[in-house]
């Protein structure tokens, strides 16, 4: 190289070198920008990716029976979810993963709407309490869909199956209407319990949710978990039920429909509620499959109704109790007030029939109760106001709700002249021959088999309205200290002795040697256990609309009723038996009485009924539980 | 071996030592906890590999080296077109050759081989010389293996032959014409490209730089995660082995076209001053190089080898802060591969023993 051409080289090498610096310059200022001025910008963003806060779902308590047999236990239970922040946003995912999923792609967008909108803490659900098949389904689309993860939950098992159903009830994913109904107080996804006690003392089983923050990677899989607040779990239930009793009355319903109800007349606690047909809550946790729509929702026998405190049932003649009470209250009869029955009696120009087409003959008010004579109670209903019958109603607790701690609980119907004006505004009217019907307990007269027993336990106490409940006590999962429940309200209704006496008196000769004597069965039971009841026969009958009412009967027979007390002296418990369209309150109720005072005062005693499943706690001195 | 190790240049030495030292530990750090955790053993393999050839090269006369030139030329050419033939094709391009289990990237080498031809045609005769069809025909030589990459396709291989173009500059020097002639063809050429010579995915990798946000979880992904990592570094840095971003994986190519960011993310902004000041004494002397060469040739390939690492520096630098558009071109001695490894370190080797000679004149 020639010095000249040297020289100029050098030159150039020096702009180029000052350029080369002025890259590294230039490359230093952008870094100094990220790195110095946007840092805080940027370090929010790395941890917003990487540490998540997920909710630590806190086990729901289990509900045990009176003695500490477990109902309703927990299973640990594995669902497909996406947790919040992993939410698809494209269509064309949403859509890829509904075909995977098999299910409806504008359903599932519709969902992660809903749920983007409103959902907080908990992963949205897409397939629940998975099984072997399910999973593995779930593991072949989580490898397209990696923002897909498993969770492990607890899953209620309800160990009697179809034992305590409508009592138990059963959970479920909160529904938007009653989100918004109670804004603020659910969370999108929460689980409550839907029916029955699950309902009722959801406060108490829910627990508190705890939430832990973890580190993530970018497949959304935990790396490292800290600063966990632990779940604290829902207190374990003791329900007033003996799964024992509650076992004697489901054999009892096989093949009947109807409901039936038994009280502790200490405090009102339900010793057992039986609804027939009942349904298995197990199979209410996952979502409906159309044969449980079929089985369950469109059934005409209508199994997801409570019919102890949902069902309205005429009376019958196990009215005639509050009518004849009235009649003495009211002193237009005394105990000793004899009427003669001919097997049919003429009011207001129609044509009232007894039971006993020959006739009673000459009867007192003791003898008309235990033979159910309509005739006696026509003849006092007619001397009788509906005003005087609903005073008396309302009086002893006949009009209002129970107020057991179930939800969706339904008055009995006791008219009035107010309610037929109400109830029949075209037909305002009461009409005096409508009282005569009401005083055999048909008609308008209803009854829930809950208010029927709660009107027994009132007669069986002298008088004291209980309030029937099934909450017994929990034991705080924290302390493990057992706490029972508050006493139950109770109120002394000013039941005159005497004239209960005569009740009294009339109940148990129903057993001796009325209606319920027919039965052998009975019969035998009640020589063992004296009990006191009494028989209903009762036509289903609608009061607004005769003709309908004319025509349904001929096709359905009578629900037989029976409701009373055990034993006759002393009682200690009350109860209310409804079958429905079986015929004879005496060949078809009673004898389900017999068998629940049997098993109650004899057999519980000496052969319990083992518990459905599931290990006995003792409520007197509790011991740890098994392994969750 | 004393004799041999004498033939290298201390303060180049230095700088590289450094230079692949911090290299070899962002990869350990980049490749922990992944499928990829022995990268850092195996990129120190071809380090060892890449030095050893520097070191016998530098010992070697450039001369000798020139002369050879011509033939390698040509014989890359062919490679370059054999392997859109015969070559594996990995994520949508054919770029590789699959030799003993190990793939090899032709393109690699012959960005050194052209800017040695290059060199060599430009150093044989005076500046005043080269006439302007010659010029043309120099930029041909260039142009030509640039269009069998981009066949492959592989834009950001392909540019990186560019700057042997700056040798004309060099040797001609910069006349305001040529600078305007240069705006209008790079215009001309940029609308023609983008019409018929950039692939759809090359395209859109241009409408993401131009606005990185409209794509978060395609191709801006990469890009958006890398940000996050040098931004949240902040100015220490996480610690060695202790960045979220790359520990947890949600930085993406970390081994290869992201390394830089893993090393930003946990030394933080000193730890960028460091490295990119590491490169700057690297280019530096590669100038001093060009600067003390005894012939043009020499000269010019100093200067040439100076161009192109900037280069990389540049855009993988630029690229991996959102600051150019998200094309693979890797940062020597931090990003693993073979191929690329083993061509620096001969083009260093040629370097160092230009400096050599012109030392011992």
């Amino acid at each position: 190289m020639d010095p000249h051409q040297r020289l100029l080289l050098q030159r150039r090498l020096g702009v180029f070198r000052t350029l080369a610096w002025g890259l590294v310059l230039m490359l230093g200022l952008i870094y100094a920008w990220l790195q110095l001025v946007r840092h805080a910008e940027f370090k929010q963003l790395a941890l917003q990716q990487a540490v998540k806060v997920r909710p630590v779902p806190a086990p729901r308590g289990l509900v045990l029976d009176r003695n500490g047999y477990r109902l309703v236990d927990n299973r640990r239970a594995l669902h497909l979810v996406i947790q919040r922040e992993d939410l698809p946003s494209k269509p064309e995912v949403v859509e890829a993963l509904a075909q995977a999923l098999q299910v409806d792609p504008a359903a599932l967008a519709r969902k992660i709407q809903i749920y983007r909108a409103a959902g907080k803490g908990r992963p949205l659900v897409l397939k629940e309490n998975m099984d072997e098949s399910d999973i593995a389904v779930a593991e072949r689309v989580r490898a397209r869909f990696p923002f897909l993860s498993m969770e492990v939950a607890p899953r209620r098992v309800y160990l009697g199956d179809e034992l305590a159903g409508h009592v138990l009830g059963y959970v479920g994913e909160v529904d938007e209407d009653l989100m918004k109904a109670k804004p603020g107080l659910y969370h999108l996804g929460e689980t409550i319990g839907k029916d029955g006690y699950e309902a009722s003392g959801n406060d108490r089983l829910k627990g508190i949710d705890g939430q832990k923050r973890i580190l993530v990677d970018q497949l959304g899989q935990e790396v490292a978990s800290f600063g966990q607040v632990d779940a604290i779990p829902g207190h374990t239930v003791f329900l007033t039920l003996d799964a024992g009793l509650q076992k004697v009355l489901q054999d009892a319903y096989v093949g009947e429909a109807g409901a039936a109800v038994v009280l502790d007349l200490r405090d009102g606690g339900v010793l057992a509620m039986y609804s027939s047909p009942s349904y298995d809550p197990n199979l209410f946790l996952n979502r409906l499959s159309q044969e449980m729509v079929d089985r369950y929702l469109r059934n005409p026998a209508r199994p997801m109704i409570n019919r102890a405190i949902q069902g309205i049932y005429a009376p019958g003649s196990t009215f005639k109790l509050l009518v004849a009470l009235t009649a003495l209250e009211k002193g237009v009869i005394t105990p000793q007030t004899v009427i003669y029955c001919s097997g049919k009696k003429n009011f207001y120009g129609r044509e009232f029939r007894c039971d006993k087409p020959t006739g009673h003959g000459a009867l007192n008010l003791v003898q008309a109760i235990a033979q159910s004579c309509d005739v006696y109670f026509y003849t006092v209903a007619s001397m009788l106001d509906i005003d005087d019958i609903y005073a008396t109603a309302e009086k002893y607790g006949l009009t209002e709700l129970t107020g057991i701690d179930l939800p969706r609980e339904k008055r009995s119907r006791i008219p009035s002249r107010a309610w037929k004006a109400k109830a029949s505004p075209r037909d305002p009217k009461w009409y005096a021959g409508e009282t005569i019907s009401v005083g055999i307990g048909q008609g308008a007269v209803g009854v829930t088999p809950l208010g029927l027993a709660r009107f027994y336990a009132l007669l069986a106490t002298k008088g004291r309205l209980l309030t029937p409940h099934l909450f017994m006590g929990l034991r705080n999962d924290q302390t493990n200290a057992l706490e029972p429940a508050p006493p139950s309200p109770s109120r002394e209704t000013g039941l005159d002795p005497r004239l209960w006496s005569v009740l009294d008196e009339g109940l148990s000769e129903v057993v001796q040697s009325g209606t319920a004597a027919a039965n052998p069965f009975v019969r035998e039971i009640a020589k063992e256990i004296p009990f006191s009841g009494k028989t209903g026969t009762a036509q289903v009958a609608t009061f607004v609309d005769r003709a309908h009412y004319a025509r349904q009967a001929k096709h359905l027979k009578d629900h037989a009723l029976f409701a009373g007390y055990a034993p006759r002296e002393h009682p200690q418990i009350a109860f209310a038996v409804v079958v429905e369209n079986a015929g004879f309150g005496s060949t078809a109720a009673a004898p389900i009485a017999a068998k629940l005072v049997q098993y109650w005062f004899v057999n519980r005693l000496k052969h319990p009924i083992p518990p459905p499943r599931g290990r006995l706690v003792d409520p007197f001195s509790p011991e740890p539980q098994e392994a969750k | 071996m004393r004799e041999r190790l004498r033939s290298l240049d201390p303060r180049l030495l230095w700088v590289l030592l450094a230079l692949m030292a911090l290299g070899t530990l962002t990869l350990y750090s980049a490749g922990r906890n992944t499928p990829q955790a022995g990268i850092w053993l195996k990129q120190s393999l071809w380090n060892l590999l890449g030095f050893s050839l520097m070191v016998l090269l530098s010992a070697v006369d450039p001369r000798r080296v020139f002369r050879f030139s011509f033939p390698a030329y040509l014989l890359g050419l062919v490679a370059l077109a054999a392997v859109l033939v015969v070559g594996r094709k990995i994520g949508g391009s054919t770029r590789w050759f699959v030799i003993a289990g190990q793939t090899f990237q032709p393109s690699e080498l012959m960005k050194w081989v052209t800017l040695l031809y290059v060199s060599y045609r430009l150093g044989t005769r005076t500046a005043e010389a080269i006439g302007r069809m010659e010029l043309l025909g120099i930029a041909g030589l260039v142009a030509f293996p640039m269009l069998l990459v981009q066949r492959q396709p592989d834009l950001g291989m392909a540019l990186s032959f560019l700057p042997i173009l700056l040798l004309i500059p060099l040797m001609k020097g910069l006349r305001m014409r040529w600078v305007l002639l240069l705006v209008v063809v790079a215009a001309v050429g940029g609308v023609g490209a983008w019409k018929f010579v950039l692939k759809p995915y090359q395209k859109q990798r241009v409408m993401i730089f131009l606005d990185p946000s409209a794509d978060l979880q395609g191709k801006g992904y990469q890009v958006n995660q890398s940000r996050i990592a040098i931004g949240s570094g902040g100015l220490f840095g996480k610690g060695f082995t202790s960045g979220s971003q790359t520990q947890l994986n949600f930085l993406p190519v970390k081994t290869t076209d992201f390394a830089f960011s893993v090393w930003a993310e946990e030394r933080g902004f000193l730890g960028v001053l460091f490295v990119l000041g590491l490169f700057g004494l690297l280019l530096s002397r590669l100038f001093d190089a060009a600067a003390e060469a005894r012939t043009a040739a020499e000269a010019y390939f100093c200067a040439g080898a100076a161009a192109i690492f900037g280069l990389h520096l540049l855009v993988n630098v630029g690229m991996v802060a959102g600051a150019l558009p998200n094309k693979g071109m890797v940062l020597p001695f931090f990003s693993a591969g073979g191929s690329s490894t083993l061509s620096f370190f001969l083009a260093l080797g040629l370097v160092m023993g230009v400096l050599h000679r012109a030392k011992v004149k």
